[in-house]
């Protein structure tokens, strides 16, 4: 396993008695497709951020590859282990879409952004010239530009029209079947969560079900 | 991408943002620039202004030691004698409640002596000097004095006022630019029995140059010899010259100017001149206090006078520049105190405009000094352009402002003259015609202690911005982003 949260509990530190984390443990592998689904205020979000090292647990520790994140420091979990993907696309306004992908770290991001199907005269635009869909691609292009084995997506289809979140989830399964990365991403939408091959189900800032195997009927109907 | 490759890259595509930091810096380099080139300016005007007017020492008699001189010689007297007694003159009044004494000194007593001044006139760097009588009360005999119903006349002599000098050129009068010559010429010291009147005076009496007006001594107006003397000059003021006392007696229009001799003739003195002033002009400015150490070196009775250094016009106008100086050394002050609220308020919501961009940095593992330090490279880049622009137009915004500073003071001095005026012959002053330029120079020095000024307050207001994003963990920064 890639990454693992053992026993984490999160409560901001000016509201300590309010849980929003409850002892949750979970084991993320390689090449598999997790979604986490639940209500919101559930603690989707702030488990994604726990696992992005954007913060720390307040007991537990979220493991990378079997050694605590800490160890080596969160900002170098951010940029060696994980990469992101946010529902706003998060990009930089003043750079260019090729600029962008560079962020992430790759020395090839035209290789990149072919890969995400975005078309080379777009490349040198300023990236907000872009559509929402293609912003998203792009956003993606830059996380899968730092060879982490993780990426973390946050409701990655949350602005987006139908189809373009269909190519969007399209993108994200590649990425963990074909690429081999763990991708987990937090959603409220149904037919992303469907899609996963498997599916975490939080309540309360608990896990309350994980749905295995994939997209099918059942699945979607417990949902 | 490095740090330095974004900072460009937002430098050049965010323009409107770095226009406006610019413009900022712009602004705050140059009253920098304009205060410390100003607060230079000042010294370098105060020594013009010295020149112009011409820098000089103006001689006193001193009042303490003249009371010290009369006190010793009454103490020396006998008891109850009365008369004069090395010029004080002692008399004994008798009233219906007895006996008392009058006091007072004759001219000789008062009088600055005239040895003593042609010693300090003699010093090495003493180019000119005159001498000027105490104003002298005489009966005007074949023309009528200014007059005005409005002036309290209850204890006026009904005299005119008689100011004698050595060379009227050196008058502090004239040398402030108060009075002016309108016809005819000053009086020299190789001039006898001549004077300069008013114009309101000539105008009154239908007199020119070449006419001939006469006085005699006021305490005895019927016999007293009468004195006549050629007008060879009429004068103008740019500012009434205040009286001495109350009465007609010495309103301006009736100050007479004369050679050096006649004020004693006039008043039919037996106890000589009154000297009241000698002034002795610096024929470089430069040697000044040179030539003051050499004055002071002269043996003569020292305790007898007063040496002040230049004039009052000089003092007053000194003191203004030294002022100027206050004044620029302040206007530094504020401009960096306003500079460092203004530019960190100006980060604050810079830094505002960028969490998302700072909270993106940090998902990417981007570490926070690194972040900050991009934003702190921007910054410098936008400053140090602004800085440097702002040398260019420097010199005339430095000119510009120390030119409205100077206005001000020397409009300050010239109100300041007109409460403080109290005499005659030398109070009104007109110091504006003395200033004959303002020279402002923005020296390397200057700009380097400008860009290193701007330096410390952008990297403060930077650090102080960041500080307040710094604070905060990146998922925070995340959830105000959403």
């Amino acid at each position: 396993m890639v990454l693992e949260a053992k026993n984490v509990k999160y409560a901001y530190k000016s509201q300590k008695e309010k849980e929003i984390l409850k002892n949750v443990s979970m084991q993320f592998e390689e090449k598999k497709f997790y979604t986490i689904v639940g209500a919101s205020g559930a603690g989707k979000t702030t488990f994604l951020s726990l696992l992005a090292g954007l913060d720390t647990p307040s007991e537990g520790i979220i493991l990378y590859e079997g050694e605590d994140i800490r160890v080596k420091g969160l900002n170098c979990h951010r940029k060696n282990n994980v990469s992101l993907v946010f529902q706003n696309y998060n990009l930089i306004d003043y750079l260019t879409t090729e600029e962008n992908v560079r962020l992430g770290g790759t020395k090839n991001p035209r290789y990149l952004l072919e890969q995400v199907s975005i078309p080379c005269e777009d490349w040198n635009r300023n990236v907000l010239q872009l559509s929402g869909g293609q912003q998203q691609r792009v956003a993606i292009a830059r996380a899968l530009a730092s060879n982490a084995k993780v990426l973390l997506a946050d409701e990655p289809t949350g602005n987006l029209d139908e189809t373009t979140a269909a190519e969007i989830i399209e993108l994200l399964k590649r990425t963990a079947h074909e690429l081999g990365k763990c991708v987990i991403a937090v959603t409220h939408s149904r037919y992303l969560a469907a899609q996963a091959d498997e599916v975490i189900m939080i309540k309360d800032g608990a896990v309350e079900k994980i749905i295995i195997g994939g997209y099918n009927d059942e699945a979607v109907k417990e949902l | 991408m490095n740090s330095f490759q974004r900072a460009w890259r937002s430098v050049i595509r965010k323009p409107v943002k770095s226009i406006l930091l610019f413009l900022i810096v712009f602004i705050i380099s140059l009253f920098f620039l304009s205060g410390m080139a100003s607060r230079n300016a000042s010294i370098a005007t105060q020594n013009i202004t010295k020149q112009a007017v011409g820098a000089g020492f103006l001689m006193e008699a001193n009042e303490a030691d003249k009371h010290n001189r009369a006190e010793e010689i009454l103490e020396q007297k006998g008891e109850g004698e009365e008369g004069n007694f090395d010029g004080v003159n002692v008399e004994k009044i008798e009233t219906e409640y007895g006996a008392s004494w009058r006091v007072w000194y004759d001219n000789s007593f008062q009088t600055l002596l005239l040895h003593d001044i042609e010693k300090i006139s003699a010093v090495s760097g003493i180019s000119a000097y005159n001498i000027t009588t105490a104003v002298t009360a005489v009966n005007p005999v074949n023309f009528s004095r200014i007059e005005d119903d409005d002036v309290d006349q209850s204890s006026d002599l009904r005299c005119v006022s008689l100011i004698g000098s050595k060379d009227m050129s050196l008058d502090t009068n004239i040398l402030s630019g108060n009075v002016t010559i309108k016809e005819g010429r000053m009086i020299t010291a190789e001039d006898s029995d001549v004077c300069v009147i008013s114009e309101e005076l000539a105008e009154k009496n239908n007199l020119s140059v070449g006419s001939r007006i006469q006085f005699n001594d006021r305490h005895d107006r019927e016999n007293a010899e009468v004195f006549e003397a050629e007008i060879v000059g009429i004068y103008k003021v740019r500012q009434k010259m205040t009286p001495v006392m109350s009465g007609d007696t010495y309103r301006s229009e009736n100050i007479i100017f004369t050679d050096l001799g006649f004020p004693e003739k006039a008043e039919g003195s037996v106890s000589g001149a009154l000297y009241e002033k000698a002034y002795f002009k610096a024929a470089d400015v430069n040697q000044y206090d040179e030539i003051k150490k050499e004055i002071r070196k002269i043996d003569i009775g020292w305790e007898r006078y007063d040496l002040i250094d230049n004039n009052g016009n000089i003092d007053t106008m000194s003191s203004n520049f030294n002022d100027l100086e206050e004044v620029s050394q302040m206007l530094v002050i504020v401009v960096a105190g306003a500079s460092l609220i203004i530019l960190f308020l100006a980060f604050v919501f810079w830094m505002k405009g960028r969490v998302q961009e700072i909270g993106i940095l940090l998902a990417l593992g981007t570490p926070k000094i690194k972040i900050f330090g991009q934003i702190l490279l921007e910054a410098v880049m936008i400053a140090s352009a602004a800085v440097f622009l702002s040398f260019t137009a420097a010199p005339a915004a430095s000119k510009i402002t120390a030119d409205y500073l100077v206005e001000q003071q020397v409009r300050q001095a010239d109100e300041q003259s007109v409460l403080e005026a109290n005499k005659v012959a030398k109070s009104a002053e007109d110091s504006e015609e003395t200033v004959t330029g303002v020279s402002v120079e923005v020296t390397p020095e200057l700009m380097l202690y400008d860009w290193f000024g701007v330096a410390v307050l952008v990297i403060i207001s930077v650090g102080a911005a960041d500080l307040l994003i710094a604070r905060k963990n990146p998922k925070d920064i995340f959830s105000e982003i959403n």
